[in-house]
């Protein structure tokens, strides 16, 4: 018993961080409808407001912390609210979930740009001694954290029960209309939950820093570690979110200690989280998170989307041919590169835009797809041959996703995808199959039937037809019945039931398609680069993708290499400042791109509409209905406008 | 002075239009009943008049200025609307409500004994949460925040909805009591007969438009009663 008491004290310490961080979360989630991605990015951004108060102004610990949270925090909050989401409220289900992670992406990247992603050390707040209890030693700095916690989450309990506020915030949670018709001003309400929530990502950021470092990527990371506890509560309840933070910190801390000696499990306890985030989400029983969000209110696109003339696609491959004649050393490499990013592209437009389901894990297809294919390769296994047994080899992970996918939607779809590539990530990753304990695969440049393909522009031919057929097999697909059946389903899964269609099939059959895809791209990627490592492809590469197809259209071909396009243009231009701040660009052009009808590609085709649609002007002067209403009859007064005249 | 003016209002969701053009005044201290089929836009022109709903054209005005955007706007400026069968917070305690109906928790003694005053069942509810209060007592406190506040222009949607008769006579009690207190009513009802006896006005709404406006006597004579509402009385 006594050995594990250390384990207890400091997996209460990060369970209470984690519960804090959860707590904000389900502040804001519960008020405002929607799931804020970017928690720990707004924690990250007070922290490295905080360090930079106390290390570079030289202010007093408790003023820097002050500031952050009371002060930086808050602000950053209602910005979020006001600016960003004040435009959500008629969105669809992806907006929502699109708009935080564009968020995410560009705080992340732009902490990195400005701060460097190198991780720094920082001072303890608290005292470092300790103190004997009970034979077991416990830091200062421990207990201190706990009682943070306790104190933060006491006051707001206080808070809801006992002030105007606080139960206007339960009012707005219960019945948001009610609110407004008893004359509540229900946006001021939310702008201050969303201050309150701000406050607990700082407050649980800056208590966290002293353990780990100020990363970026690992505190975006650690903090995301808070959606498990929320999940556990539904989202919707704070004790039970603080609850089941507090046993995912005891859990993870256990497993610690009980994977010790076991190297292959060494990832297990920081992706404890996830595990409770993907398990809770996939075995509730259905319709727990049904009702949830917003999307009761959405307003649906019908999905029309047009797929490109066969014309169009020879010109675009003769194209393709044509390009190695005018580019030489590296920018050969970079044309290659966007090569096997259109296939990537294309694989996640599948899900993204043909069939509207978000997967925030595709990093993980590209890695193990080019993990295998180096395993395969190493034992003899021909090149052709290889690559397509890697992309088969990954096909059970994207069938292991499509399995919330039968049952979730939209956010909690997006959730769990994101909880099983942080997962996968860390558990597959060190294995054997996966970068094993070096972290990295070499591919060498395949001959195939006495070719060699070593030389660049070699290689480039050979990723173009592997390309090519990838991208032909997908506009196959669109047009078939499984394409069609997937539009029915982004559209009204009801209806498609209601035709007696079982849609488990389809939605299992585009996640391996899409997984198979994402593997052949990873493989042609790492041959291209002849070796990868576990950071090549991350779960923060799955964000940035998404944010960039989204950005430059996820729903077309084209949008699909205008996507392929901008991931490459860093490298094209070989211009460090370019990479450094294209996570900000592609995160805030994802956050004003998020409605719109098709990103890019889509204004590029025709001017965006679809704002001016939703706020009923336009639908009104188009509206087919309005020429079939029969003029209006009876006592109205004459000189009143009809709609038709109106409009 | 006129409680509340629609003048040529039309309104909608999305697409579909379902008020078109309609006028109709709550004259200052009057109780007015607006009647009409199912799918008429009975709701539809209260969620309006309250805000809820955007006007895509016409005015709607409150005491004689024009009504400020927003639904808690018009609430502040006096209009009081009991939504349909949802009038109360399902999560919060019977005085949580009274409080957030009454504008703050300070107020919420003074609001309380006015509730009490008209509903004395509320007084042994104190401290239960509104969600498994039975039906008639939901909406008993849903028309609490008519009482709890000083509104001069009140909204009821279908307060007898799903209850039992039992229970209406408490609430068309409490209606007729803001009438005795100077306050101006617009009630959608089902039950003619009630309202009858209620209104000084009566509104026939069909298919978005105003098709009858009189006196509740007007109304019994001239056989409106059956080409507007089917077959006849309940």
């Amino acid at each position: 018993m006594k050995e594990w008491m250390p384990f207890v004290v400091a997996g209460l310490t990060t369970g209470a961080v984690y519960a804090l961080a959860a707590t904000g979360l389900v502040v804001t989630y519960t008020t405002s409808g929607v799931f804020n991605f970017a928690h720990g990015a707004v924690g990250l951004v007070a922290a490295v407001v905080f360090y930079g108060l106390r290390v570079d102004v030289g202010m007093p610990t408790l003023g820097a912390v002050a500031v952050a949270v009371l002060g930086v925090a808050p602000v950053l909050g209602i910005a979020i609210d006001r600016v960003f989401l004040a435009r959500l409220d008629r969105a669809g289900p992806a907006a929502q979930v699109v708009v935080p992670l564009g968020l995410l992406v560009a705080l992340q990247g732009g902490v990195t740009a400005w701060f460097g992603a190198a991780s720094r050390q920082v001072a303890p707040i608290f005292s470092t001694g300790s103190f004997g209890l009970a034979g077991t030693r416990i830091g200062w700095d421990q207990l201190s954290v706990v009682a943070v916690a306790a104190v933060a989450a006491g006051v707001l309990g206080l808070f809801f029960r006992r002030s105007d506020l606080g139960l206007r915030m339960r009012a707005v949670v219960d019945d948001r209309e009610l609110t407004l018709l008893s004359g509540i001003r229900a946006r001021r309400v939310t702008s201050a939950a969303w201050m309150i929530g701000s406050a607990f990502a700082a407050l649980s950021a800056i208590l966290l820093v002293p353990f780990v470092g100020l990363d970026a990527a690992i505190l975006t990371l650690l903090v995301v570690q808070a959606f498990g506890g929320a999940v556990v509560g539904r989202l919707t309840s704070i004790p039970l979110a603080f609850a089941g933070a507090m046993a995912i910190g005891l859990g993870a801390s256990f497993t610690t200690k009980l994977v010790v000696g076991h190297p292959g499990l060494a990832g297990l306890p920081t992706s404890l989280p996830f595990i409770v985030l993907f398990a809770v989400l996939v075995l509730s029983p259905r319709g727990s998170f049904g009702g949830l969000g917003r999307s009761g209110a959405a307003r649906r696109r019908p999905s029309r989307i047009d797929r490109p003339a066969p014309a169009g696609m020879a010109a675009l491959l003769a194209g393709a041919l044509l390009l190695p004649l005018f580019l030489h050393g590296g920018r050969l490499l970079v044309a290659t590169g966007f090569l096997a990013y259109v296939l990537l592209f294309v694989s996640l437009g599948l899900l993204v835009g043909l069939s509207r389901q978000l997967s925030l894990c595709h990093a993980v297809f590209l890695a193990l797809g080019a993990t295998f294919l180096a395993h395969l390769s190493d034992a003899g296994v021909p090149f052709p041959l290889a690559l397509l047994l890697g992309g088969l080899a990954v096909v059970p992970l994207g069938a292991a996703i499509a399995l919330p996918a039968i049952r979730l939607s939209g956010l909690f779809l997006a959730l769990a995808t994101f909880g099983f590539g942080i997962l996968a990530q860390s558990l597959l990753f060190g294995t054997s199959f996966g970068f094993g304990a070096t972290g990295a695969v070499a591919l060498a440049r395949p001959r195939i039937l006495g070719l060699s393909f070593a030389g660049d522009r070699a290689y480039y031919f050979l990723v173009l037809a592997v390309v090519a057929a990838g991208v032909a097999a997908v506009e196959a697909v669109a047009r078939t019945r499984l394409g069609r059946l997937l539009r029915a389903l982004a559209d009204s899964p009801l209806a498609v039931e209601s035709l007696g269609v079982n849609p488990v099939a389809s939605r299992v059959l585009v996640f391996c398609l899409t997984a198979f895809l994402g593997a052949l791209a990873g493989g042609l990627l790492g041959t291209l680069y002849r070796s990868v490592n576990t950071t090549s492809f991350d779960f923060s590469a799955s964000l940035l993708w998404l944010t960039v197809l989204v950005t430059a259209g996820a729903a077309t071909l084209g949008g699909q290499i205008v996507a392929a396009a901008l991931l490459a243009l860093p490298a094209w231009f070989t211009a460090s400042y370019l990479s450094e701040y294209q996570a900000l660009a592609f995160g805030a052009a994802a956050i004003l791109l998020a409605q719109s009808r098709n990103g890019l590609a889509g204004l590029w085709r025709r001017p965006d509409f679809g704002r001016l649609a939703a706020e009923g002007r336009l639908r009104l002067a188009r509206s087919p209905l309005r020429d079939r209403m029969p003029p209006p009859s009876g006592v109205t007064a004459p000189g009143v406008a009809t709609p038709g005249a109106g409009a | 002075m006129k409680a509340l003016e629609l003048d040529g209002v039309h309104a909608g969701y999305g697409p579909a239009r379902v008020l078109r053009g309609v006028d109709l005044t709550v004259p200052d201290g009057a109780t007015v009943a607006l009647l009409g089929a199912n799918g008429a836009g009975k709701t539809t022109l209260l969620r309006a008049a309250a805000g809820l709903l955007p006007v895509s054209a016409g005015t709607v005005r409150l005491a004689g200025r024009p009504a400020p955007a927003g639904a808690d706007a018009r609430a502040r400026a006096g209009l009081c609307l009991i939504p349909e069968g949802r009038g109360v917070f399902p999560r919060l305690t019977v005085e949580e409500n009274v409080a957030l109906f009454a504008g703050g928790r300070r107020r919420r003694e003074e609001a309380f004994d006015r509730v009490t005053a008209v509903f004395p069942v509320l007084g042994q509810r104190r401290h239960q949460v509104a969600g498994t209060l039975s039906g008639g007592q939901q909406q008993m406190l849903a028309f609490s925040r008519a009482l709890c506040t000083d509104a001069a222009l009140v909204l009821a949607d279908e307060l007898s909805f799903g209850l039992a008769p039992i229970v209406l006579d408490e609430l068309f009690e409490a209606v007729a009591g803001l009438r005795r207190h100077g306050r101006s009513v617009l009630v959608v009802e089902q039950f003619v007969d009630r309202v009858l006896g209620l209104a000084d006005w009566i509104y026939v709404l069909d298919k978005g438009t105003v098709t009858f406006v009189g006196e509740p006597a007007q109304l019994a004579d001239g056989g409106l009663f059956d080409r507007y509402l089917g077959s006849g009385r309940r």
